[in-house]
């Protein structure tokens, strides 16, 4: 035991007294946050500020439409009523001209809605941007909500009866916890969530890899020989996960409390409302600390045996998607646990350990999973890391002794059959 | 009670034999040479003796007891391949190492700097390792390898790599250890040191034992058939007919004498023509036993 303290003690004082502890722990949330951010405003301005015009064969219908359009103050936009050669009548000459108005960018857009006499009335959106869907989706909500109106209006309602029908209503979420019904802010509540998931992404996979460049490291400087005649394979190995493990926690602790000071000050109670409040409970830091050191050891463990059987820290960098695959299994499913945390499919992903810690933070996001998931997806963790370590101990105590070559599949066999 | 004792050891890494039926053992007090050339197995050898590696079958006992780990804290072993940690300082390198080996922090600091004074490297020893020479560096795992005082010192080609000044240092710190009572293992493929150094050796070649024994009496039981001399004049005598192979190098000459080559005859024969200022009639070098022994098949 006073091997492995000696040993974590020197990975550790290593590690955060380098330049590298100090880079990551200021630069890795600055940039996450300016990311977010930068996310969070673009979403928040796409289809901002367009220009466009409104060319409708109908005009009195094309003149609702403009201010259905301009009733949306969030969209900001700037709208023309289109002047058509021959009014109440739309020609190719009259698309031609518009054509040619985005194309000199006088105008963002247009929008062509044809009403014939019979037939369903048709309508196209014409842009300098092929994927300006919120536009698009702005444009496609006034021109229904015109139509809709006229139709009404046409159909004998009166204008002001038509309105009142018409008056959209905003549906606000609540979510029920415990019995009781609680304000919510879906967009906060998911964000915050994602935020953590992405952390726990993060530090994982480096302080994961971590491990394996250490251990390549070390078989480079081949300070194993000398060490090894003083403590046992197992005791280094162990001696390194907990000492990287603890540079991880905390780094983690520091960017808590930075976070927690920044949320308690007055900046803080400035920016971090709205959308942008944070949802974060103590009993989610918790379960944030034990997936951190559940999902790093299940990755170091791995890296470590992985190391162990590697040269150079370039051939580890090729097996880094192995780590980065769990990722891209668990955000492929965002819109799909987002809506629907409950799923079959979403609860077998919480419960798949690589995708575990991910998943499970994403589901936080819409709804706390049930505890006995939480046990469960803990439990399948555990084990796995029991599996992985049984391969990487085996791996790791022949591998740190054998020099000069990349070790073949067949090798490592033999290998796991040695030990 | 032998220090190390190996009977029958044999290590086999798939199909290559790395030690077969290995024995010897180790007097305490002793400077003992495993000599062979590169890969004839003292690496794997030593690897067995502190449990590095397990032997496939054969026993190996240190200090009279069938090997334990608790053993390895009265050994101090400096491997072939040098590792330190490239970032770390030297201080702290040798803190960490001898606190490994059961020393208190403030007790391994103090033997860490005794020890580099003694070494001539006391001005380094706040500098990261990265920064220092190879033979600095080297100088550190020596220490490492010594600084909590084991009973049994393991060397594996410890002089490699290193000027004669640093050579000679390390080598007399080696002759201080052992005329204080410590055990000295080395392991070299250098035989001409190991003839200066060594009371007893271990000769293997491709995992064989060739030879083992006291220095002395190995060399006792070959025949002194090697002539040195120095001269100047007339060299005809190289030509003789009691000699079977000379190199003649500029006023000196390495002959080896035939079967029933006669010295003095060559000695009269040489007088007749030369000047002679040394005739010596000497026994073969351990390089020249061991080429003898293995019949100059070496692989290395």
């Amino acid at each position: 035991m006073r091997n492995i303290l000696l040993i974590a003690k020197r990975e550790y004082l290593e590690q955060v007294r380098g330049r590298t502890f100090l880079i990551t722990t200021i630069l890795l949330p600055t940039v996450f946050i300016g990311v977010f951010y930068l996310s969070f405003l673009s979403g928040k301005n796409s289809g901002v500020g367009k220009h466009i015009a409104v060319a409708c064969s109908n005009p009195a219908l094309g003149a609702e439409i403009r201010t259905e359009i301009l009733a949306d103050t969030e969209a900001k936009a700037k709208v023309d009523l289109f002047d058509a050669e021959m009014p109440g009548m739309l020609m190719d000459s009259d698309r031609a001209k518009l054509v040619a108005e985005v194309n000199d960018k006088t105008i963002d857009g247009f929008l062509w809605v044809d009403v014939p006499a019979k037939g369903p009335v048709v309508a196209t959106y014409d842009a300098q941007t092929a994927g300006d869907f919120v536009t698009a989706e702005r444009l496609q909500s006034a021109l229904n909500q015109a139509l809709l109106r006229r139709r009404l209006m046409e159909s004998g309602v009166a204008a002001s009866a038509a309105d009142a029908l018409l008056k959209t209503v905003k549906v606000n979420t609540r979510q029920v916890k415990n019995g009781q019904e609680v304000t919510s802010n879906a967009i906060s509540s998911f964000y915050s969530a994602y935020i953590m998931a992405l952390l726990l992404t993060m530090t994982t996979m480096i302080y994961g890899l971590n491990v394996g460049r250490s251990v390549i490291q070390e078989k480079t400087s081949r300070i194993f020989e000398v060490m090894l005649a003083t403590v046992r394979p197992h005791e280094m190995l162990t001696g390194k996960l907990v000492g990287i493990g603890a540079v991880g926690l905390s780094q983690i602790l520091i960017w808590v409390g930075a976070g927690g000071a920044f949320a308690a000050s007055a900046l803080g109670a400035q920016y971090l409302n709205g959308n942008l409040q944070i949802h974060i409970s103590v009993f989610q830091i918790f379960l944030f600390a034990v997936y951190f050191l559940l999902g790093y050891t299940l990755n170091s463990a791995l890296f470590a045996g992985l190391g162990a059987t590697l040269e150079t820290e370039q051939e580890l960098q090729q097996y880094s998607p192995l780590a980065a695959l769990p990722v891209w299994i668990s955000f492929s499913m965002i819109l799909l646990i987002s809506s629907n945390p409950n799923s079959f499919w979403v609860v077998l992903a919480s419960l798949f350990p690589p995708c575990t810690p991910i998943v499970m933070f994403l589901r936080m996001g819409s709804q706390m999973p049930p505890l006995w998931q939480i046990g469960a997806s803990i439990a399948l963790m555990l084990v796995a890391i029991w599996g992985v370590l049984w391969f990487s101990t085996r791996l790791y105590r022949i591998g740190i002794l054998m020099y000069g070559k990349r070790a073949t599949l067949p090798e490592m066999m033999r290998w796991l059959r040695y030990s | 009670m032998p220090v190390v004792e190996l009977a029958a050891v044999t290590k086999a890494y798939q199909d290559k034999i790395a030690v077969q039926a290995l024995s010897f053992r180790i007097e305490p007090g002793q400077m003992f040479g495993l000599l062979g050339p590169n890969g004839s197995g003292k690496t794997s050898s030593i690897r067995m003796m502190i449990g590095i590696t397990a032997p496939d079958s054969g026993a190996i006992t240190l200090f009279d007891k069938p090997f334990e780990r608790s053993s390895l804290k009265r050994v101090g072993y400096l491997p072939e391949e040098r590792g330190l940690y490239k970032k770390m300082k030297v201080l702290d390198q040798l803190v960490f190492m001898g606190t490994l080996r059961g020393l208190s922090a403030d007790e391994a600091q103090k033997r860490a700097v005794e020890w580099a004074k003694k070494l001539d490297i006391a001005h380094s020893i706040l500098k990261k390792t990265e920064e220092l020479s190879k033979g600095m560096q080297q100088k550190i795992q020596f220490i490492s390898a010594l600084m909590h005082n084991p009973e049994l010192i393991i060397m594996d080609e410890p002089f490699s790599g290193l000027d004669p000044v640093n050579a000679t240092l390390l080598q007399d710190t080696l002759l201080e250890l052992k005329a204080q009572g410590r055990t000295i293992l080395f392991s070299t493929h250098r035989m001409d040191q190991v003839e200066k150094l060594c009371d007893s050796i271990a000769l293997i070649h491709q995992g064989n034992l060739v030879l083992s024994g006291r220095v002395r009496e190995i060399k006792s039981r070959y025949k002194r058939d090697r002539v040195h001399i120095e001269f100047s004049g007339d060299d005809s005598f190289l030509r003789s007919e009691e000699i079977a192979e000379a190199k003649n190098y500029s006023g000196h000459a390495e002959i080896r004498l035939k079967d029933g080559g006669d010295a003095q005859k060559l000695l009269a024969e040489a007088a007749s023509g030369a000047t002679i200022y040394r005739f010596e009639l000497m026994e073969p070098s351990l390089e020249e036993i061991f080429i003898q022994t293995v019949g100059g098949n070496i692989d290395a």
